[in-house]
């Protein structure tokens, strides 16, 4: 037909034009400087040290910047060297005097000196930012000579140098920050306006400078030719964000990247078959529990210590596991496995359906009763929620409990939770800095057990005491005889039934090797490499 | 009437609509039960009350509501969208920042949308009830009806993983530079930089998000394309046209096609306006930075002067295109001009 003609000449130039295209795209070649690309959902909600609180903005400031304090390559149970070359902590343990490494430069060649690091953390306690609380203890820096810093803390904190070996503490260059409109004054949470400029280029001390950072396309590093360490193998790190695991795997499979950082349990099996990709599985620190409110006029029948632990008794901890994917483990208390003095996975509990059932005829329940299970609707880790829920009432359904499932907007169940009006909710915690310190968040009197209606009038007097002593105690050897008897209290007692310790899974090309989970740093990007 | 006076009628009307959206759409956010401090800031943080105090006063968020509306009008009036929670930045920025991808990839998706769904709306019209008939239609309703992010997953598992043929998630390859930014879309930008091989680059990256969005798109531009077509292939002059002795192109394009082309106006215009306000999973899926994904992050963390600057756009986008639409009634039917 005639009539086709011009479309029928149309296609065949689309049809040339593709083709010119595919070529064209085959002809680009990667250039001959080491690049890494990591492909990752950007979640970023600041470049500033002072005021990021996400993980693209972790991954990049680790990069760039330095802190005095930070952990070895693959665990967070021990403190090593970075800004600082030694330290010591005073007898009352609310002084702490750091030594500096000598001729460390910033990026921009300048000196980094003790007054840096006074302003540098003057500023992030001024700022009163999204991780401001993690200077809550800092009561004064001081810096008498250009190689000391002396900490001065309001009371004792156990967990100070964890909070210094995390991001907020980087050391920034006070020169370019305040030229830029930064300041460490008194009032700096009104007067500080330098946020916008942390996302154009970075003044700090380590491994990388930030090139360029374009919101929702990439983060681009660059290698930092005045870094004091050794220099990393790569020249250029690339973050290229891609939200969606499934377009990751894609991108994985097809060259575009060299790690996978969102991949999820589903994934393994089918990266796992592609030739030249593998799946790096490791535990997370995040902590899956439900939490029972103490308050009956919330909790109803869950507000009786028997029917707690008829709770813990009827969970299907194997099940839990199996469902997370490799790398999951239980822990055995409100304190998750691999945490500086944690018990590990041999005091994990076990699934025992006939206790859980005597408990609940003990408490006045042997026929069980009706209560409904609030969470929120949301994907942690790759792990869906409701699937746990789900799983969650099937399990209690077998010791005569019913559950009704309520799901909900994230926002709003938080914020139910938070006025501890939820009778029984299923959540989970990460921890904000990695000190065990993190976690007696859950007992009464402390936010976590006020959520769970758990109140310090309610609470035996021998609890309190422990608790108060692990918020002080500095003494390593003494702390996890505490923490502990911390665990032994919950793994028995208390509104918690923590059921499952999440995993983390990466993707990557086989022939980039390094470390590709860190719990403090999630990756480190300055310690992974190429074989060729 | 002349068409400058009712291109000003339609201006003077559209303020109105776009103030009265700024309303609903602070009064819906101000609605959900949930709030920004809890969105934004991390559960510590939450518990210190000089942090939190900090948040509120930094967000405008210490005021009554009717204050903050009101303020939130003012600055409009200045030109000032306020500056988004999330990113931090001025909305205006990122709305800059995010429309351009969109755009570039709403253009090239409606085209394609065009081409497939007139072509089939045509095709089926003309052999009505032939297999060919009912093969496109069968297309058009999958088209519709098959999951976007299925057909874009599908096609980057094999167009781009497995085959090669096409680039895959973003914009740009990662490790290509973008063009400096004139005007946002790396289509023109790379040809102002003379740069043919960002040019070649950014269109291989819109083929299958193009053709996702397009093969959706020409469902129902193809289904609106055959029944308009009917109704007029049925009609006396196209009758008379073939009893004259023209042939059956000019016949079908001139006489049947552009009278038919009303109602197919009408779609492409409403779909192009509905691309416009972006394709939330097809631009996660594709990792494209458009309007759509940062509407949806703006959402999920009560991100007020992000949402407030996102509807009036959306707003802003539907009065244009459907103004546009309008226009070209005008050229289209003689009928509207004389009314």
């Amino acid at each position: 037909m005639s009539v086709f003609s011009r479309p029928r000449r149309a296609l065949t130039l689309v049809l040339v034009l593709l083709t010119t295209l595919a070529l064209s795209l085959a002809a680009v070649r990667a250039q001959d400087e080491k690049v890494l690309v990591i492909g990752a959902a950007e979640f970023l909600d600041s470049m500033d040290p002072a005021r990021s609180y996400s993980p693209t903005g972790i991954i990049t400031l680790n990069a760039t910047y330095d802190t005095l304090v930070t952990f070895p390559p693959d665990t967070a149970d021990s403190f090593v060297p970075r800004l600082a070359a030694s330290w010591e902590a005073s007898e009352d343990g609310l002084t702490y005097t750091f030594t500096l490494r000598e001729g460390v430069l910033f990026s921009d060649g300048s000196p980094l000196t003790a007054s840096d690091v006074v302003f540098s953390f003057n500023r992030f306690k001024n700022i009163k930012g999204n991780p401001s609380f993690l200077a809550a203890t800092v009561e004064s820096v001081e810096a008498p000579d250009d190689a000391t810093v002396v900490i001065t803390l309001n009371a004792s904190d156990p967990a100070i140098l964890a909070k210094l070996a995390a991001w907020p503490f980087s050391v920034v260059n006070p020169e370019v920050v305040t030229a830029n409109g930064g300041t460490d004054a008194a009032d700096a949470d009104t007067t500080d306006t330098a946020d916008a400029w942390f996302s154009t280029a970075s003044a700090g001390s380590g491994p990388y400078i930030l090139e360029s950072y374009e919101k929702e396309s990439q983060v681009v590093l660059v290698r930092n030719t005045n870094y004091w360490g050794t220099a990393p193998y790569f020249d250029r790190v690339i973050l290229q964000n891609i939200p969606e695991s499934a377009a990751q795997k894609v991108a994985l499979e097809a060259g575009d990247i060299d790690i996978a950082l969102d991949i999820t349990p589903d994934q393994i099996e089918a990266i796992d078959a592609i030739d030249g990709l593998s799946v790096y599985t490791t535990g997370s620190f995040t902590l899956h529990y439900l939490a029972m409110n103490r308050n009956a006029e919330f909790g109803g029948p869950l507000a009786d210590p028997k029917v707690e632990a008829a709770v813990r008794a009827a969970i299907d901890y194997e099940g839990f596991r199996q469902l997370a994917g490799p790398g999951a483990v239980t822990p055995a208390a409100m304190l998750p496995v691999g945490m500086f003095g944690a018990y590990g996975t041999d005091k994990a509990p076990v699934r025992d359906l006939d206790a859980a059932k005597a408990l609940l005829a003990e408490a006045g329940y042997p026929d069980g009763f009706e209560t409904t299970l609030e969470y929120p609707t949301y994907t942690q880790e790759g792990l869906n929620i409701e699937t746990l829920a789900q799983k969650l009432k099937s399990d209690l359904a077998e010791a005569g409990i019913t559950v009704n499932l309520v799901p909900g907007d994230i926002g709003t169940f938080i914020e139910k939770v938070r006025a501890g009006e939820s009778g029984f909710f299923l959540v989970w915690w990460q921890p904000d800095y990695l000190d065990p310190d993190n976690y007696l968040y859950f007992l009464p009197g402390r936010n976590g057990g006020t959520r769970a209606g758990w109140l310090e009038a309610d609470a035996e007097a021998s609890l309190l005491e422990l608790r108060d002593k692990a918020l002080t105690e500095t003494n390593p050897e003494e702390r996890v005889k505490l923490f502990a008897e911390v665990q032994d209290y919950w793994i028995a007692n208390g509104p918690y039934a923590p059921y499952l310790q999440g995993s983390i899974q990466v993707g990557h090309n086989d022939n980039i090797v390094g470390v590709f989970r860190h719990p403090q740093w999630l990756i480190d990007v300055a310690g992974l490499s190429r074989v060729e | 009437m002349p068409l400058h006076l009712y291109i000003v009628r339609r201006f003077l009307f559209a303020i109105p609509l776009i103030i009265g959206i700024t309303l609903v759409a602070f009064i819906i956010a101000n609605a959900v039960p949930s709030d920004p401090v809890s969105a934004n800031l991390p559960e510590k943080s939450q518990n210190d009350p000089e942090i939190v105090a900090a948040f509120r006063r930094e967000w405008g968020l210490d005021k009554s509501l009717p204050e903050q509306y009101v303020t939130y009008l003012g600055n409009v009036l200045q030109g000032n969208l306020g500056r988004s929670i999330k990113t931090k930045r001025p909305v205006i920025d990122d709305i800059r920042q995010f429309l351009p991808a969109t755009f570039e990839l709403a253009t090239t998706s409606i085209i394609t949308g065009l081409v497939l769904g007139v072509g089939m709306g045509i095709i089926s019209a003309v052999w009505r009830g032939k297999l060919v008939d009912y093969v496109t239609r069968t297309v058009a309703l999958l088209g519709v009806s098959f999951p976007v992010f299925v057909l874009a997953l599908l096609g980057l598992s094999i167009l781009h993983a497995q085959l090669g043929l096409a680039a895959g998630p973003g914009r740009l390859d990662v490790r290509i530079t973008k063009p400096a930014a004139v005007t946002g879309l790396y289509i023109i930008d790379s040809v102002i930089a003379g740069r043919a091989d960002i040019l070649a680059n950014a269109l291989s990256h819109l083929i299958l998000p193009s053709l996702v969005l397009g093969v959706y798109t020409s469902g129902l531009i193809s289904r609106i394309t055959r029944s308009s077509m009917l109704e007029v292939l049925g009609a006396e002059y196209v009758r008379t046209a073939r009893s004259k002795g023209l042939s059956e192109r000019v016949v079908i394009m001139r006489h049947a096609f552009s009278n038919a082309l009303i109602p197919v106006v009408t779609v492409i215009g409403l779909s192009f306006g509905n691309l416009l306000s972006g394709a939330v999973l097809t631009e996660t899926i594709f990792s494209w930075p458009g309007i759509g994904r940062y509407a949806f992050q703006a959402s999920t963390s009560q991100d007020f002067p992000a949402i407030m600057g996102i509807s009036m756009l959306i707003a802003i986008i539907y009065v244009g295109v459907n103004f546009v639409v309008d226009i070209l009634y005008f050229f289209l039917d003689p009928r509207i001009r004389l009314a």
